[in-house]
């Protein structure tokens, strides 16, 4: 029996001993080394760009700049809008946006053949921020509209591409009848700010491109590997058979390893120099290449004097930066998620994509849900307490109940929410002192992807080893212990007799990629899928072969159980399939049902639930404030391996509280990033933990994935910085609406409550 | 700069990397020696990815010299053989992408050979010269704080 064991990881051994192979480690014979040369400016026209003398700078083989793309390429990429070039072609929309690149026999040639590559510039206006991209006289970032399309959607839901100036695009979705906000005894308005952060996975971006001779063979540190192969096709031009994606092990993304970032450059490069390339970013470049989205939401919420919520409008602005990139979906998701877990009369939600001279904002763990799950968690504590309701009860009266849909046409909520509120105030020590508090939140998500297919492969040979095909990418998660564990138990053998492929789109079967939390719940459904049908494959031919009804044989350790008999099977394959043996083999699919009556085209796969509680501390005198206790639940239905549960909360709750604490991107007016370097960009440290840090793992039972089990990863992550504000409210009565929490903004508002009560 | 012979030992062996000796140690330990265990991040010598030990003591290898290693005796974590320290970071999930793995171990293991019964902050604070961005740091710090244990008990 395999569920609800901490199995040591798969990986372990190669991870430990420093031997794991990642994409960093792929060398090909003859590989060149490739670098890039980025913009200094955050907008202007590329007047002129003469890479004349690289050319011919010892050892380059080949030099992309705008007039190197050949004709008939795609040159640009992007989730639903297709807006970002290779290379740039007639602007620069961003400090780090790329310019040329060199592949050259060594990393250091090609750096030196950059330097050598003249560009001149005409500085245009820079929109660095969404207030100064919305502004009346703001430059135009996209004159003309790229190729883009707007997601199907079902019932309340709706999108559109370039609604106004600078914005690429909008989410919309409504329920109910406004009207309802004139019975509302009180309606509410506050407006939040959320920060960015970056992804900070250690290892860099890198890819390994070889293109020559027609076909595309490329190694990458990337989570899809299904969706980049789709996009190069589209870029080259060639069919999907001419490209294989090969994903050795990730070293963390965070979101950020979604869609393109190195692999187009190293491929034209490739095709270029008729030699395979080598793209490796530093990890400072990463801060140019794709970040959180900051974030401007403003809520209108309506209520009832006893705190029974009615109506909720809200009007969410995000930060995307200077390409779209994944910018429509987490619009979609941070517009769809924003009433949060709670029953409403009435919705209406509008998420704008606002384009900026900062670099592109794409997917980061929680996507749109933490910017969701900070305004919302912090306002209904606001409310609360101008209602002299308690922050609990309040939650108490109006959280969805355990199968309550979420929306009109969605699936049920899949986690008893108040159950998992009360573990974590249970698990919190918290006794009330002058100038400590204590506050809470639920974090909130649709998990699993939208509409999201995933397939897999199970085959078994005649000794009873098994073979794993699927397409999850292992990338710290631990996907390839904890899904080999499912196929474990329904084949009743051991963990460790399963071995997962190597990823390879030629070979694997087909996903649309590791993200989501759609590890378990929707790539586990298909894996389950994969595993019962070989699993009756083989007991059917038992059946056959001992000529009795298979319900009365069970597998055990390659075994045939009936009754008291155990028979092994390698034998009897052998006596009919010959001495060669065989392999049984299945393939397993799961995709939710497409639905129109879905706000989103499908029902919600699951739930994902983070519950966070924390006790804070402050100093009156300096604004510093300490996280005494923080403690924070995720529901996993039931865990596969509880060691790997715990490891996905923790690490994403201490995302949360560096968010909440210190950690974010700053940028100038000028569109200049202050601190883009390792150095000057705080992440938490082991010496940067709250002094008790608790993550719980429910198992609630509820989740639509193999033996009751959902997704986790993201979920701790949303609540924290909002139950960390609660906190403060609670302790000192000041609230802060704009992340992070620093010590000046504590003492400003200290001051400023100490001059409103004077 | 012309190439010179840097000689010093690799996880015990003799070693000789012929190169710049202005190249970043962890550059050419990759691509002399076949170090794949020290992983390339920052470059900064902030995240401690690279970490390896020098004469015993931690270094980010890519913010040094290939020639300050002259003489010395360099270890990686290629050194570390079924080490208390790995099969505690097994049995705590101590890593999950892997990419900060190595260099945690190494500086675990300094810590170690200098402090063999740390409390919990002397851990946390030590091992605050690197990044791990996956776990949470709660796990390596129990690991470690199991594996002084192992190491500390008679054999």
């Amino acid at each position: 029996m395999s569920i609800g064991l901490s199995l040591p990881r798969a990986d372990g051994a190669e991870k430990l001993s420093g031997r794991a192979t990642y994409t960093a480690d792929i060398a090909l014979p003859g590989m060149l080394h490739a670098k890039l040369l980025r913009s200094s400016h955050a907008h202007a026209r590329l007047l002129r760009v003469d890479a004349g003398r690289a050319r011919t700078a010892p050892g380059v083989h080949a030099v992309l700049t705008r007039d190197d793309v050949p004709e008939g390429l795609m040159p640009v990429y992007g989730y639903f809008i297709k807006d970002q070039p290779i290379v740039a072609t007639d602007r620069v929309r961003h400090v780090g946006d790329i310019i040329a690149a060199v592949a050259a026999e060594t990393e250091a040639q090609a750096v030196a053949a950059l330097a050598l590559i003249e560009v001149e510039y005409e500085a245009l206006p820079v929109v660095a921020s969404i207030e100064a991209a919305l502004a009346e006289d703001a430059p135009e970032l996209f004159p003309q509209a790229p190729i883009g399309f707007v997601p199907a959607y079902g019932e309340g839901a709706r999108g559109a591409l370039r609604p106004a100036k600078n914005i690429c695009f909008e989410f919309g979705y409504r329920m109910g009848d406004a009207a309802v906000f004139d019975r509302c005894d009180h309606v509410f308005e506050d407006e939040f700010r959320f920060s960015r952060m970056w992804h900070f996975h250690l290892e860099p971006f890198v890819s390994v491109a070889d293109a020559r001779d027609g076909r595309i063979e490329i190694w990458s540190s990337n989570q899809n590997p299904f969706p980049l192969r789709k996009e190069l096709s589209r870029i080259f031009r060639m069919p999907e058979n001419a490209i294989t994606v090969r994903v050795p092990y990730v070293g963390g993304g965070f979101g950020s390893k979604n869609n393109c970032k190195t692999e187009p450059a190293a491929v034209l490069l490739s095709m270029l120099a008729g030699r395979p390339v080598r793209l490796a970013l530093t990890l400072a470049e990463g801060f140019l290449t794709n970040t959180q989205h900051a974030a401007i939401l403003r809520l209108r919420t309506g209520v009832m004097s006893d705190g029974r919520l009615v109506a909720r409008q809200s009007h969410i602005e995000l930060d995307a930066g200077a390409y779209s990139d994944a910018s429509p979906l987490v619009a979609e998701k941070a517009g769809y998620r924003i009433p949060g877990p709670y029953a409403w009369e009435h919705v209406e939600s509008l998420c704008r994509c606002v384009m900026t001279n900062t670099a592109p904002a794409g997917p980061f763990r929680g996507f749109g849900g933490t910017q969701a799950t900070w305004a919302s968690e912090s306002q209904i504590d606001m409310i609360a307490r101008r209602l002299g309701i308690s922050p609990l009860a309040m939650r108490q009266k109006n959280l969805l109940k355990l199968h309550q849909a979420y929306m009109p046409g969605e699936s049920g909520v899949d986690s008893d929410m108040e159950d998992g509120l009360q573990t974590v105030l249970a698990a919190i020590h918290h006794t009330p002192a002058p100038d400590r508090g204590l506050g809470f939140a639920v974090g909130f998500k649709d998990g699993g992807g939208v509409n999201k297919p995933a397939q897999a492969r199970v085959k078994v040979s005649t000794n009873g080893d098994v073979f794993l095909g699927c397409g999850t990418v292992e990338i710290g998660q631990g996907a390839r212990t904890a899904i080999p564990q499912i196929v474990a138990e329904i084949l009743g053998t051991s963990a460790t007799r399963i071995r997962v492929a190597p990823i390879d789109t030629d070979h694997t079967p087909f996903d649309q990629g590791t993200n989501a939390s759609s590890g378990i719940a929707v790539m586990g459904q298909a894996v389950a899928r994969a595993a019962t049908a070989v699993r009756d494959q083989v007991l059917g031919f038992a059946a056959a072969q001992m000529g009795t009804p298979p319900e009365t044989l069970r597998l055990e350790d390659w075994h045939i159980i009936r009754g008291n008999e155990r028979l092994p099977l390698g034998p009897m394959i052998m006596r009919y399939y010959g001495g060669t043996g065989f392999e049984f083999t299945a393939d397993g699919f799961f995709k939710p049902d497409s639905d129109h009556h879905a706000p989103l085209e499908a029902q919600c796969v699951y739930w994902e639930i983070g519950w966070a509680a924390a006790e804070v501390e402050v100093d009156r005198g300096t604004g510093q404030f300490t996280v005494t206790q923080l403690v924070v639940a995720g529901d996993a239905g039931r865990a596969i391996n509880p060691m790997l549960c715990r490891g996905q909360d923790e690490g994403s709750a201490i995302m949360g509280y560096a968010q909440a604490m210190f950690e974010t991107m700053r940028y100038d007016a000028a569109g200049e990033l202050l601190n883009g370097d390792p150095l000057h960009y705080r992440v938490p440290l082991a010496e940067d933990l709250p002094a008790r840090f608790t993550t719980l793992t429910l198992e609630q039972g509820h989740g639509p994935g193999p033996f009751g089990s959902k997704g986790l990863g993201e979920g701790a992550m949303l609540p924290v910085a909002a139950a960390i504000a609660n906190a403060l409210e609670d302790a000192v009565g000041i609230r802060i609406t704009e992340l992070p929490l620093t010590p000046e903004r504590v003492l400003r508002a200290l001051d400023n409550l100490e001059k409103a009560t004077a | 700069m012309p190439p010179e012979t840097i000689r010093f030992t690799l996880d015990g062996r003799a070693a000789a990397i012929t190169a710049e000796p202005t190249e970043p140690l962890a550059h050419a330990l990759r691509e002399h020696c076949g170090a794949q265990g020290v992983r390339v991040a920052c470059s900064r010598a902030v995240c401690g990815a690279c970490t390896v030990l020098v004469d015993g003591l931690p270094a980010a290898s890519c913010a040094m010299f290939l020639w300050q290693v002259e003489g010395c005796a360099v270890e990686t974590v290629a050194r570390l053989k079924a080490h208390p320290l790995q099969e505690a970071f097994a049995r705590h999930g101590a890593f999950q992408c892997g990419y900060c793995t190595g260099g945690f171990l190494m500086l675990a293991k300094a810590l170690l050979a200098e402090n063999p019964s740390p409390s919990r902050a002397e851990i946390a604070e030590y091992l605050s010269s690197n990044i791990c961005r996956c776990t949470g740091y709660s796990v390596i710090i129990e690991a470690v704080e199991e594996a002084a244990a192992a190491m500390r008990a008679p054999a």
